[in-house]
């Protein structure tokens, strides 16, 4: 995948184990990112987070779908990531597919929370129309334009930013039209509901090189790692998801500390992101 | 027939889902379904050689959650794939058609696959079958809960069994959080009102994790309650697989 030579390596991983790493980052900063709202128009929300040499896109499309019979009162939400080839040769035809699906599933599992709906980032129970009968189904697609690493922590935030982003247009259900068959909406043109997402969790992920880990790795250092940790935390450290990658095993106690780091370092993203969204959505207002 | 009510189906279905859905989870005090404990695993049935045409096969039984997994290989890998100083692991998992309560649902489970490469990836000397290719196949043949859990546990036998060289065995044990309450290895009706759960892999005598997934709303202190219940579970799991695979081997062969 990238091709390193046995110095290029040894300097990757000695520098990650002093804490100065190959472009002068600290194990525990992040790249700077910058996040642009409202780049797609078709779409109900949409959003592109650029981190470091990464750089993705997320856009929300919501449709008027019918509830699952086991969970009448709570709308859906799909999320499907897509790998372009433009960004890495190796993507092209089905090359991309099982990177695409190890994304997408993760992210299901850090945003969406519990088969309860507990500890979800999008209050599911809020896109209802009409229970039983009528509710919105939100599709959440993202897409890598460029990949340099870190794709889970890039592709959350632009979900974030995208949700933030996305306005559901106001539906008025027509009085009397109860009993059998689907009842008759009127959407609305010009009133919108914003979502509340100030419990969208953010993800962290701890990437393991040698005996030290580090946050935001790009795509040499990920070449380099043993395991990768991914944790998503709530806006009040509470842990939503998380999950393993790379098939060294780690130590319980490992895991626990690389899980209050990943807690202390989200509240620092989630303030960065929270202020770098807003900054956009005025921007966006303005132009 | 013709004396019942209109409202009776035309075809007789036994109808497994319970009549009434108690919100029984969300109490302090509650018993489990099955009477169990709330840190109190089903009772464990292994067995090897379930398959004769394979290297190595398991049988495992969990309560309702009953799995056959077989190992084939070393084998030559694909053509197209290229050339690796490292044998590969590939994995699959499938559901039969009559696995669940309703027909054909076991196509949810498309992301188990990728789930048990990860769990056993960690602990197989994969340097010790360069070029070559270990197919491990898990069908779960009845879903009661827990099944992936189960499926990882039973593949570690498996392939201990195929004489595939491995760490350690791989033990997994799954909790969810129901209320304020941790249940262990968890059957289907308590995993359909889970808010959380946290499966954990592990390789107990080396004390290493392979794979750890969270789902759901956790604080950090339940967090470690939750992985010290599995990890002491997981111990006790392979305890069990390991005096399975003594009984396989002190057995005279005939």
């Amino acid at each position: 995948m990238v091709g390193l030579s046995v110095g290029e390596k040894h300097f990757i991983q000695g520098g990650i184990a002093q804490d100065l790493r190959t472009d002068g980052r600290r194990r525990l900063t992040y790249r700077p990112f910058n996040v642009e709202t409202g780049v797609i128009p078709q779409a109900n929300g949409s959003a592109r987070v650029r981190l470091g040499g990464t750089d993705v896109i997320a856009s929300v499309k919501a449709e008027l779908g019918k509830p699952s019979p086991s969970q009448p009162d709570k709308g859906k939400v799909n999320i499907y990531v897509d790998c372009s080839p433009t960004a890495a040769p190796m993507f092209e035809g089905r090359g991309g597919e099982e990177l695409s699906t190890e994304l997408s599933g993760a992210l299901q599992h850090c945003l969406l929370g519990g088969k309860s709906g507990a500890g979800a980032g999008i209050d599911l129970s809020s896109l209802v129309v009409v229970e039983g009968k009528v509710c919105w189904d939100l599709y959440i697609d993202g897409l890598v334009v460029s990949s340099d690493g870190n794709l889970l922590d890039a592709l959350g935030a632009a979900i974030k930013a995208a949700l933030t982003n996305t306005g559901i247009p106001k539906v008025e259900v027509a009085v009397g039209a109860s009993g059998d068959g689907l009842p008759e909406v009127d959407i609305s043109d010009d009133e919108y509901l914003q979502f509340d997402t100030s419990g969208v969790p953010v993800i962290v992920t701890l990437t393991k090189v040698g005996r030290h880990y580090i946050v935001d790795a790009t795509l040499e250092e990920e070449s380099q790692m043993s395991s990768a940790v991914s944790v998503s935390v709530s806006g009040q450290g509470r842990i939503c998801g998380l999950i393993k990658r790379g098939g060294a095993g780690l130590d319980p106690s490992v895991i626990l500390d690389m899980i209050s780091v990943a807690k202390h370092v989200s509240e620092q993203l989630m303030n960065k992101l929270d202020s770098e969204i807003s900054a956009a959505e005025a921007f966006e207002e303005e132009s | 027939m013709a004396g019942k009510s209109a409202a009776t189906p035309s075809t007789y279905s036994p109808s497994p889902a319970p009549k009434t859905k108690r919100p029984i989870f969300q109490d302090v005090d509650w018993v489990r379904p099955d009477g169990r404990g709330f840190h109190q695993c089903r009772p464990a049935f292994l067995k090897t050689g379930a398959v004769n045409a394979a290297s190595g096969s398991a049988y495992a039984e969990f309560g309702n959650t009953k799995v056959i997994v077989s190992v084939f290989g070393p084998r030559e890998s694909k053509k197209a794939m290229a050339y690796s100083g490292t044998g590969r692991l590939n994995c699959n998992v499938s559901y039969t058609t009559f696995a669940m309560p309703i027909r054909g649902q076991g196509s949810d489970h498309k992301g188990y696959s990728s789930m048990l490469h990860k769990a056993l990836e960690g602990a197989i000397i994969v340097e010790s079958f360069p070029k070559t290719t270990v197919d491990v196949f898990a069908l779960v043949l009845e879903s009661g809960g827990s099944d992936l859990p189960v499926v990882i546990s039973c593949a570690s036998l498996a392939l201990a069994d195929a004489g595939i060289m491995m760490y350690d065995l791989v033990a997994s044990v799954s909790v969810s959080c129901l209320g304020k309450n941790l249940v262990i290895d968890p059957i289907l009706e308590e995993e359909s009102y889970q808010d959380g759960s946290l499966l954990i892999t592990c390789m107990p005598s080396r004390n290493e994790v392979t794979q750890l997934t969270v789902n759901g709303e956790w604080s950090t202190p339940r967090v470690h309650e939750a992985m010290q219940i599995c990890l002491e579970a997981c111990s006790k799991l392979a305890k069990i697989i390991r005096s399975c695979l003594k009984e396989t081997a002190s057995a005279p062969k005939d």
